[in-house]
């Protein structure tokens, strides 16, 4: 309810049917008088049956009524589409309401995909970090060849830019931006929400790119019990299991947990290294919810417990200080996670005014890592509290409502690496008021603004606008400007650079990172001789006016600074989607990034670069078939990823300047991906691939015979280190 | 590899994809009541054996089944509807199936709709 959208400040659409041929058939009503009971605020359904009518503050009560037809009543809650079924006078009352089910949320004035559990379904595995490979917005990589962390990319941006939330609780940041993505298990999600440029300020002032909030399976869900286990043919071994129990009419209880390990030593380049570190993981959830007419509210506990080991393939970590089997030591990677997080949810809801909600959210974590590359320690401490208050109404009618509230946001930060300890409270107190201006959903406008008070960086002030343009019925134009502004934390983000020899270097002191985000979207629904289909064209622009700049043009150095001039991300991205016949969908899509950063602080020089590790072009196609009730279900994806630039590693390299040098460029390259899913009444049974074409990327650690030496860097790494994944895996629910 | 893929996706789709000629269709009344029930019932024989096609419809409660004759009958196709639940046609509902319901499936529901 609290959720980045409008959906209670929304009007409520609709359609209005009859029943014919004996009841067997609907037919739209065009005509149709459909208003607020005790109101004159109403409309009349149009040829097609459809209607779209504001909110009203005197009533809650949706009146439907043509002549011979017994009018029909509906009591709104927070649903903003409806089906009315009128019936002849003799005929039973009965309505119904069907969920919209989409992969574009045609509501939302910000540009919104949802990735459903049923696309979710479609890659099997296993975390948040393997959700998006259907999804032509976000794409994954991994940030080196040792360490296994994974960062998402979003309109030519690293993950860090993108607001990750969990429920609305920001998740993903900070220290749990190494490995966070790894932390929420695929068989935990019910749905992903993906906003693209801009976000609402309702959700904070760090979302730069976009902003992702991830949906729970929850405690009062219809699945009492859900069940899942995966393995591949690396040895990598999954349980998930989740449950959730009914206490009484109001009280509900969830619990999920996850299991997950690789004991297998994996090795299939040859170069002496794990291509995938051995690992084991914890996780789990308990959370306990409460459901009135007046109250919602929940509250739980998450745990966390990963330990990671990398690097030669013969390392021990119980061994790790002396001296290998030929005399000198073995390079090892390793790190052990614990997180623990508290949080409570509560909304105070009014049944007979539902536009209306005031909701509270409260969260507190601890995050602990101690991790090594070779000898070089480097540990963390993150204690996080959150707090955000909102409260929302409208002014008049559902024409025009707000958000407005306060946020308390406090990070303590302790970090040591090598023998540098560095030491960081924020204490950022901040409120927000976000107006939004709807008519019948032809026309909405948010705008937003909040104010921060950062005790470290002062105050911030972050303005946020979107609209959003019917043009006519097939086509929604959306517009967004707003600025974004984080801390960054160099060390958690470039982790993967890390395990190198590269000296870190901090060049001057790092200030927070501060961008504009603009951006512009199309969607077009279409039909192509009978074909129904979409068409999206989006194109963003982020301009920084500070960002950290990783610099590893030097061989043997990681130079952190701050920019200097210019940097910027184009994305723009088209996006087609046809199902010639009924559950079959095809995909296609292309995108195109055009980044660049200026550099060359280090030598008193001011270079516009492109941003190394960003492949201009990608390509990506997905075919899903399903049979009648997903009896089968088939799946397949091919992404092309085009060429990126990547540090020149050429040993005899004396970098002088950052002018003319020389630049090396990663080629191009195909990935597969295949799933075919077999479901009966309470078990599913799926088989899959991943990069089926068993590309690898020839030699991702350069200088892995000498891993001490002066040239050794894991860090460059553009494509899968590992070859094909072939993978099982059974799914069991018992449904209430 | 990429054409064996396809192949195979192309195989399936001839295979299933197409209803075959020499269906049966059976309609059966239930004792169903709302939206879940539908969802419920129209899913589980979706899922059994030889059943094409399932759909009720909730204002009379009769269900209409296409079947392959071959694969499955209507004594079977009933005991699915009464395993899951519910009546089929003079066949009484398993007592334990239909006490594990939720309250709102259960015959003694009053006349709703999913609100």
């Amino acid at each position: 309810m609290f959720a980045a959208g409008t959906a209670a400040g929304q009007g409520v659409t609709g359609t209005v049917y009859e029943l014919a041929d004996a009841a067997t058939k609907k037919v739209p009503l065009p005509g149709a008088n459909v208003f607020w009971a005790g109101t004159s605020l109403g409309t009349t359904t149009d040829a097609e049956g459809k209607f779209a009518v504001p909110r009203s503050a005197q009533s809650n009560k949706l009146v439907v009524s043509f002549v011979g037809y017994r009018n029909d009543t509906l009591r709104m809650s927070a649903v903003s589409e409806v089906e009315f079924v009128l019936r002849t006078a003799q005929s039973l009352d009965e309505v119904v309401i069907q969920a919209n089910s989409t992969t574009i949320d045609r509501l939302s004035p910000i540009q919104t995909e949802v990735i459903t559990s049923r696309s979710l379904a479609k890659a099997a595995c296993c975390n948040l970090s393997e959700s998006f490979e259907t999804n032509a917005s976000v794409s994954v990589s991994y940030s080196d060849a040792v360490t296994g962390a994974k960062q998402l990319q979003m309109l030519g941006l690293n993950g860090t830019y993108i607001k990750t939330n969990v429920e609305d609780i920001p998740s993903i940041r900070g220290l749990a931006t190494t490995f966070g993505l790894n932390f929420v298990p695929g068989t935990w999600i019910q749905s992903i929400d993906v906003g693209k440029g801009a976000g609402s300020v309702v959700n904070g002032y760090e979302s730069m790119t976009g902003q992702i909030n991830v949906e729970l399976q929850k405690p009062d869900s219809r699945e009492k019990l859900y069940a899942n286990a995966y393995v591949n043919n690396f040895g990598r071994a999954e349980i998930n299991l989740n449950l959730a129990h009914k206490l009484n009419d109001k009280w509900s209880a969830g619990l999920l947990t996850h299991a997950s390990t690789l004991r297998n030593r994996v090795d299939n380049n040859g170069d002496g290294f794990l291509d995938l570190p051995l690992y084991t993981q914890f996780n789990g959830v308990q959370r306990w919810k409460y459901q009135s007419e007046k109250l919602m509210t929940q509250f739980g506990v998450k745990v966390l417990h990963e330990d990671r080991t990398g690097g030669q393939v013969n390392f021990d970590p119980e061994q790790r200080t002396k001296p290998g089997p030929n005399g000198s030591p073995l390079y090892g990677f390793g790190a052990k996670i614990n997180r623990l997080e508290l949080f409570t949810k509560t909304a105070k809801l009014f049944p007979d005014q539902p536009y209306k909600g005031l909701g509270l959210v409260l969260n507190a974590s601890v995050h602990d890592q101690q991790s090594y590359f070779g000898f070089t320690p480097y540990d963390g401490r993150q204690q996080t509290l959150y707090g955000n208050l909102i409260y929302q109404s409208i002014i008049g009618n559902t024409n025009h409502s707000y958000k407005t509230g306060v946020s308390y946001m406090l990070d303590d930060y302790n970090e040591r690496y090598r023998d540098t300890t560095m030491l960081r409270t924020e204490s950022v107190p901040g409120a927000f008021f976000e107006y939004t201006y709807n008519n019948l959903d032809k026309f909405i406008l948010v705008a937003g603004s909040r104010v921060d008070f950062h005790n470290l960086y002062g105050s911030q002030f972050t303005p946020r606008l979107h609209l959003k343009y019917q043009l006519d019925d097939n086509t929604a134009l959306r517009l967004s400007a707003g600025r974004g502004f984080r801390v960054a934390n160099p060390l958690a983000e470039y982790f993967g650079n890390l395990v190198s020899s590269r000296t870190v270097v901090f060049r001057e002191k790092i200030q927070p990172e501060v961008s504009w985000n603009y951006g512009a979207s199309l969607t077009r629904d279409f039909d192509l001789a009978g074909w129904p289909g979409t068409l999206v064209l989006d194109y963003y622009r982020t301009n920084f006016q500070n960002q950290l700049i990783a610099d590893v043009e030097h061989p043997g150095f990681l130079y952190f600074y701050n920019l200097q001039d210019r940097a910027f991300a184009n994305s723009f991205q088209a996006e087609v989607n046809l199902t010639p016949v009924e559950r079959l969908e095809f995909k296609l899509a292309y995108r195109l990034f055009d980044v660049k950063q200026t550099m060359g602080e280090p030598f008193g020089e001011s270079v516009l670069l492109p941003r190394m590790m960003v492949n201009r072009d990608r390509v990506l196609f997905n075919v899903g078939y399903a049979l009648p009730y997903d009896k089968w279900k088939f799946d397949f994806t091919t992404q092309w990823n085009g060429k990126r630039r990547i540090p020149n590693l050429d040993p005899g390299y004396d970098h002088t300047s950052y002018l003319d040098m020389p630049t090396d460029i990663a080629p191009a390259f195909f990935n597969l991906n295949a799933q075919v899913t077999r479901t009966f009444v309470q078990w599913d049974v799926y088989v899959g691939g991943e990069n089926l074409g068993n590309y690898r990327q020839a030699n991702p650690i350069i200088g892995a015979s000498d891993p001490f030496g002066q040239r050794f860097d894991a860090g460059v790494v553009w494509a899968p280190v590992v070859g094909r994944t072939i993978y099982a895996g059974v799914r069991y629910k018992i449904k209430r | 590899m990429k054409t064996t893929l396809f192949s195979i996706l192309f195989a399936f789709t001839l295979s299933f994809g197409f209803a075959q000629t020499g269906d049966k269709e059976v309609k059966i009344k239930t004792s169903a009541i709302c939206e879940m029930c539908k969802e419920r019932l129209e899913r589980n024989l979706g899922l059994s054996k030889g059943v094409k096609y399932a759909n009720l419809d909730l204002t009379d409660k009769v269900m209409t089944i296409k079947y392959n004759p071959k694969k499955t009958n209507v004594a079977s196709i009933k005991e699915t509807i009464v395993n899951t639940g519910y009546d089929a046609d003079e066949a009484v509902a398993d007592q334990k199936a239909h006490d594990k319901l939720p309250d709102c499936c259960q015959k003694t529901a009053a006349p709703h709709s999913d609100m």
